[in-house]
């Protein structure tokens, strides 16, 4: 398999550590330093990991320039295309099940999220996959708010 | 005999009822969650972290430890009948487990694996007992300059060592230790690195970072670039016992798996992925008929199985005696530790003495448990391989946001799960090492505290770190495996060049 020279996720991966690097020094120095007993206030241990950071950003960034970063098994061998519509359904359901849950109840946010992960991952008995997701909920809901003593929203239908 | 009248005092505390059961519960989860493809042992221990608090500590670190070693007994049955493997650590069992599932011989690939890992676990067991004292002893004169220098020691191996660039592990490491200051400083109260996000005071809480890397990253990678694997499963059939000719093939290499498991599990560079290498190739080396190996040959399963259970048990001597971290479930495991305020190390055998040592008793007895769960109810076991992947995941998912959003009942944990779970789907994408990301987060904190108090020792001068002669010989070695390898093959390509351009 031939590699272009350049590859556009690493450098940008790379490149997204040099700037998280930058970002800890930069945030360390408005932290106040103490004076006091303790030689060593709450900065320096940040300053290292910033400068860590920064460094293995920028080691990273040559390698990307230069060939690829090393032995990545994924850029090696031969696989199939990536299927970005299962990482967008499963996003869709992650992301709708943290916007629903608070008002429409740990049940019915888990059920919607199990059913989308299952489409996502190619099922097509949507109504299998919902009784078994409700019946799963509704176990799970009780061994944790009455058994464990957890609380979780209820929601219009929940706590039946 | 002290260590022998502490081993007891701590089976008297594990065979009570109430340990026995947390023990059975533990190493029963950790049977199931390893044989299920797409759940760990660091995943499921951080998911029960928030239901455990208001448990006694003793019950759930015993409950902990057996999903630890559990998971490894149950990952084999997974590479055995599927051609995925469960567990990475026992990716190597696979190459010639499946092979011998192929030609019919599951069920003594099945046995030798479990009696294997019985036999490993146990002899690990017992070197754990011998050798946490005497470490103890030695770790008690440490000050915070030597803990600070084994710790920087231990991320190194971690990160620097495995995996295949030094550079992406390290990435990770510092990543983790990024997480690792958010919130308050531990010392001076001071915020770090909360954007004035109220949120974020108390830092970013371990579960929502395992579950996030483990279950929601692996479940983006895994839909996005392996769901078109189909998995094929391979029926049990026949006896499960193993003929007599499988004992005598079996036996030589469950010792030698157990003497390459065991060290580099206590040594802080953890990970049973090289150990199970290394005894899959001395394997290959030794065997009488190496043509065999790559059909089904029943030493490259007793090994490796042999040497992943030796290094699960071998990670716990640096955790609990020194609280070094050196593998993800280790880091998890420390977690859990402090959540009851507790802190392994020396300390911990002369405070604690009962949990420590009722933990370490414990292991004997999950062995046992484990050697009858995995050989005559095996067949409890392949059941849970014929759930569907998708009903799978969606199921894991649901124990995931369930165990992010229970924290505090705040979407800003599940949006923060998501976040960390494209993180973690990028890093497995371009195989960036996760395990350094946990270790860094929980074992930063602690580093930082005893940075901080060598240097309040020395009143601030840093040679403090190369005058102790012990912290002077742990950074030496650190630099070693850091900066020894590059050298080396630098070194040797040199002398090679000369050779090949005359």
């Amino acid at each position: 398999m031939t590699r272009s020279p350049i590859h556009p996720g690493e450098l940008l991966i790379s490149l997204g550590l040099i700037a998280l690097g930058m970002f800890v020094v930069w945030e360390t120095r408005g932290i106040a330093e103490t004076q006091g007993y303790a030689q060593i206030g709450p900065r320096l241990f940040p300053y290292i990991i910033g400068a860590g950071l920064t460094l293995c950003g920028a080691v990273l960034s040559w390698q990307a320039l230069s060939g690829g970063w090393r032995n990545v098994p994924l850029d090696q061998e031969e696989h199939d295309a990536p299927d970005w519509v299962a990482f967008a359904i499963i996003s869709v359901g992650v992301i709708l099940h943290m916007v629903i849950i608070g008002w429409a109840g740990f049940i019915v946010a888990s059920t919607v999220l199990f059913v989308l992960i299952a489409r996502g991952f190619g099922s097509r008995k949507i109504v299998r996959d919902a009784i078994i997701a409700v019946v799963l909920a509704t176990v799970v809901f009780f061994i944790f708010t009455l058994g464990l003593g957890l609380t979780l929203p209820k929601g219009p239908f929940g706590g039946i | 005999m002290d260590t022998f009248s502490a081993l007891m005092s701590g089976f008297a505390v594990a065979l009570t009822l109430k340990n026995l059961m947390w023990g059975f519960l533990g190493v029963t989860l950790g049977t199931a969650i390893g044989v299920l493809p797409g759940v760990g042992p660091a995943l499921t221990i951080a998911l029960l972290l928030p239901a455990t608090a208001s448990l006694d500590p003793t019950g759930a670190l015993i409950m902990f430890a057996g999903i630890y070693y559990g998971a490894m007994y149950g990952g084999s049955t997974t590479s055995i009948l599927l051609n995925t493997p469960g567990e990475s650590a026992t990716i190597v069992t696979a190459l010639e487990g499946n092979e011998m599932a192929k030609r019919g011989r599951a069920g003594p690939a099945l046995a030798t694996s479990a009696i294997g890992s019985f036999v490993a676990g146990t002899i690990a067991t017992i070197l754990l007992t011998v050798m946490a004292p005497i470490i103890v002893d030695f770790a008690l004169k440490f000050g915070p300059a030597e803990y600070f220098s084994v710790m920087v020691l231990a991320f190194t191996t971690v990160s620097a060592v495995l995996g295949a660039s030094a550079a992406r592990g390290l990435a990770s490491l510092f990543f983790g230790l990024t997480i690792g200051l958010i919130g308050l400083d531990s010392q001076t109260g001071q915020a770090r690195f909360t954007l004035g996000i109220p949120e974020l005071l108390d830092g970013i809480d371990v579960v929502v970072v395992a579950v996030g890397l483990f279950a929601v990253g692996e479940t983006l990678y895994i839909a996005t670039y392996l769901n078109r694997i189909e998995d094929k499963m391979e029926k049990v059939k026949g006896s499960i016992w193993m003929s007599k000719s499988d004992w005598a093939r079996s036996w030589k290499p469950w010792l030698r798996g157990t003497a390459f498991g065991f060290p580099f599990g206590t040594i802080p560079a953890g990970g049973a992925e090289i150990p199970t290498f290394l005894s899959y190739a001395t394997e290959k080396k030794l065997a009488k008929n190496p043509e065999e190996f790559g059909k089904g040959a029943i030493e490259g399963v007793a090994g490796p199985e042999a040497a992943n259970n030796a290094s699960a048990t071998g990670t716990l001597v640096p955790l609990l005696t020194l609280g070094l971290p050196t593998t993800a479930t280790a880091a998890i495991i420390l977690a859990a530790f402090q959540q009851w305020g507790l802190q392994p190390g020396p300390l911990l055998f002369e405070t604690q003495p009962q949990l420590i040592w009722g933990l370490i008793a414990s292991m004997y007895v999950g062995n046992v448990i484990l050697l009858i769960l995995n050989l005559p109810l095996i067949g409890i076991w392949v059941k849970l391989l014929e759930i569907p992947r998708p009903l799978l995941y969606a199921g894991i998912l649901i124990f995931a946001t369930l165990g992010a959003y229970g924290l505090r009942n705040s979407w800003f944990d599940l949006a923060l799960l998501y976040t960390i779970g494209v993180i973690g789907f990028l890093m497995r994408r371009y195989d960036i090492p996760v395990a350094p990301v946990l270790v860094g987060m929980i074992l930063g904190p602690l580093a930082e505290q005893q940075f901080r108090r060598a240097l309040a020792i020395s009143q601030g001068d840093l040679t403090i770190f190369v005058r102790q002669p012990i912290s002077a010989t742990v950074f030496a070695i650190t630099a070693l495996v850091l900066f020894g390898p590059p050298i080396w093959r630098r070194i040797s390509a040199r002398r090679a060049r000369p050779a090949t351009t005359p």
